[in-house]
């Protein structure tokens, strides 16, 4: 994502994931707002550039360098915003003019890209600039370092390279870095901030349907997965059990013989199920019928030892499950 | 006191002995009944009556005909309370459940022996006659309960024999082959009128004659069963009651 210049922060680092996209829209757009707010996520970041209340863009980018703009950007933006664990709004308010070359750097007709600086006649390039009054900027890059200048009207408004926070009058590092070797450029122009302000996504986009539905959507996502989770745990809770109850009835047989199975279904089957065996109150009445029934078939030295065995086999199945 | 002594001078030493098994047997199976489940109860109170009914020998007041006849009841109830201990451990064999509590089989019992003693305060003095028809109903009883039990002791072996207290069902088994053998020799002799009591009977009461000479062997064949089926029953009970109390030790 480009670097962007600062301007007048008026919020930064604020809890993205705690905000509704509807009413940061809303409280931007009611207050006038000139400038851009960028949503930084941990896989993208995403611009909206206002003029004087009114979003004239929206650019989303992902880390991957896929982009995405307008209704799709919104769509996807309140789609993180829903989903996403964490996330940074910034709002930073910059001139009209400054924003109108933000809008082009983000969204603007692409006259020139990755043009390699040493095959153009760079003052020829600046002459047809001024000469075509252009909006825009001109980005000058380096595999590891970029600068920008923005034009209103051909004339350059100021410079903005990496590293800065904002924008800066001498033009010394644009031009250290179009001495490099290797380095390109790309001229993005738009139309005029009058032009630009005949725009505004918010008039044909319903940000409140397109945050609703994302709530909706990840709501649904997320009792799905609590549905799934619940199969699950529900399915190996009862895959435990299962096994519990064939332990409870090895036990019981190698004590009582072959009717201590009998013995333990009934059990079960009077307290609705295996359930109780991880039941404190269940496991207590299962166990005291245990050694009732067992008391008509094996000595009581039997049945104490059988009894340990199942008090320990149920207490350790009820640490598991 | 020399009155007692009078009486066990009077009393069959074969008798005397089988009174003492049967009051050994008695007081193991009570005791018995005292630390274990309500089938148990049931099934050793049963046994504890037994005694209580063969106890007639020593009682010095047997000449009383209302008591003499009381003793056989208890003996019919005997058998009655044993059976139902001993469907109550088939019903959990077969369902596993286990119900009821104890104090409801000793009240249940004194109420029907209770019952008994009224139903016979109430009615006119039995004669000879009737004392030894009651005797005859109380062996008729055992004698179908016992096979009843038999089964009832095989199904049950079938179901646990795996258990521990497997081996004592086949104890009960015998226990309960050597009553029938005991009490279907009584009954046998009460059916063809050779036994003493219809003997006394018609001596004293009634001009009527008995064949009994005609089948001296037959006679003396039941006799002896009787006599020595009975030392055995009141011994095998004391024994199973000694080895269950191993076994569930």
């Amino acid at each position: 994502m480009f670097l962007l210049p600062k301007g007048n922060p008026l919020f930064e680092n604020l809890a993205a994931t705690k905000l509704k996209l509807p009413e940061v829209m809303t409280k931007l757009s009611s207050g006038g707002f000139t400038g851009y707010a960028s949503f930084v996520f941990q896989n993208s970041t995403t611009i909206l550039v206002f003029e004087s209340g009114k979003l004239i863009s929206v650019l989303l980018e992902q880390t991957n360098g896929a982009r995405q703009s307008g209704f799709e950007a919104i769509a996807n933006l309140a789609e993180l915003m829903v989903t996403s664990s964490s996330g940074a709004l910034n709002v930073y308010k910059l001139s009209k003019d400054l924003t109108m070359c933000i809008h082009a750097l983000l969204q603007g007709e692409i006259l020139y890209k990755a043009q390699e600086l040493k095959l153009i006649d760079i003052k020829a390039l600046l002459e047809k600039i001024k000469t075509d009054q252009l909006n825009g900027c001109l980005r000058i890059y380096t595999e590891d370092r970029s600068a920008m200048i923005f034009y209103k009207a051909g004339n350059p408004l100021g410079f903005f390279h990496d590293g800065s926070q904002d924008i800066e009058t001498s033009s010394t590092e644009s031009q250290k870095i179009a001495g490099m070797p290797g380095a390109k450029i790309d001229l993005y122009a738009t139309q005029s901030v009058e032009e630009l302000m005949g725009l505004d996504l918010l008039e044909v986009t319903n940000i409140q349907k397109i945050w609703e539905t994302a709530v909706a959507r990840h709501q649904a996502e997320i009792e799905k997965l609590s549905r799934e989770r619940e199969e699950r745990d529900k399915k190996s809770t009862a895959l435990k059990l299962m096994e519990l109850e064939e332990q409870v009835k090895a036990i019981v047989t190698e004590y009582v013989g072959k009717v201590g199975r009998g013995i333990v279904d009934k059990e079960i089957g009077d307290r609705g199920g295996n359930a109780c065996l991880i039941d404190e109150v269940g496991s207590a009445a299962f166990l005291a019928g245990i050694e009732r029934a067992a008391k008509l078939l094996i000595s009581s030295t039997n049945i104490r030892q059988m009894m340990e065995k199942l008090n320990q086999t149920i207490l350790m199945a009820k640490t598991e499950i | 006191m020399e009155q007692l002594f009078e009486l066990f001078a009077q009393i069959n030493p074969i008798d005397l002995i089988q009174l003492i098994f049967w009051g050994l047997a008695g007081a193991v199976s009570f005791y018995f009944s005292i630390g274990n489940a309500r089938v148990w109860t049931s099934i050793s109170i049963g046994f504890f009556l037994i005694f209580l009914s063969q106890a007639y020998a020593i009682n010095p007041w047997v000449h009383y005909y209302k008591l003499s006849a009381f003793h056989y009841i208890i003996g019919t109830v005997a058998i009655m309370v044993i059976t139902h201990g001993f469907l109550e451990y088939y019903v959990f064999c077969r369902t596993f459940e286990i119900s009821g509590k104890k104090i409801v089989v000793f009240v249940s019992t004194l109420l029907i022996l209770i019952a008994s003693g009224v139903f016979l305060i109430v009615n006119p003095t039995p004669s000879p006659n009737t004392i030894r028809n009651i005797r005859m109903i109380e062996n008729a009883i055992w004698v179908f309960l016992s096979i009843m039990n038999i089964e009832l002791i095989r199904k049950v072996y079938v179901a646990i024999k795996d258990s521990a207290i497997s081996k004592g069902f086949i104890a009960f088994g015998v226990v309960f082959v050597c009553i029938f053998l005991w009490k279907g020799s009584e009954l046998y002799l009460q059916i063809f009128q050779w036994d003493k009591d219809w003997q006394d009977i018609i001596a004293i009461m009634t001009e009527e004659t008995s064949d009994i000479d005609q089948y001296p062997m037959r006679v003396m064949i039941s006799q002896t069963v009787n006599k020595y089926a009975g030392l055995l029953s009141g011994f095998s009970v004391g024994g199973t009651f000694i080895y269950i109390y191993r076994l569930l030790k």
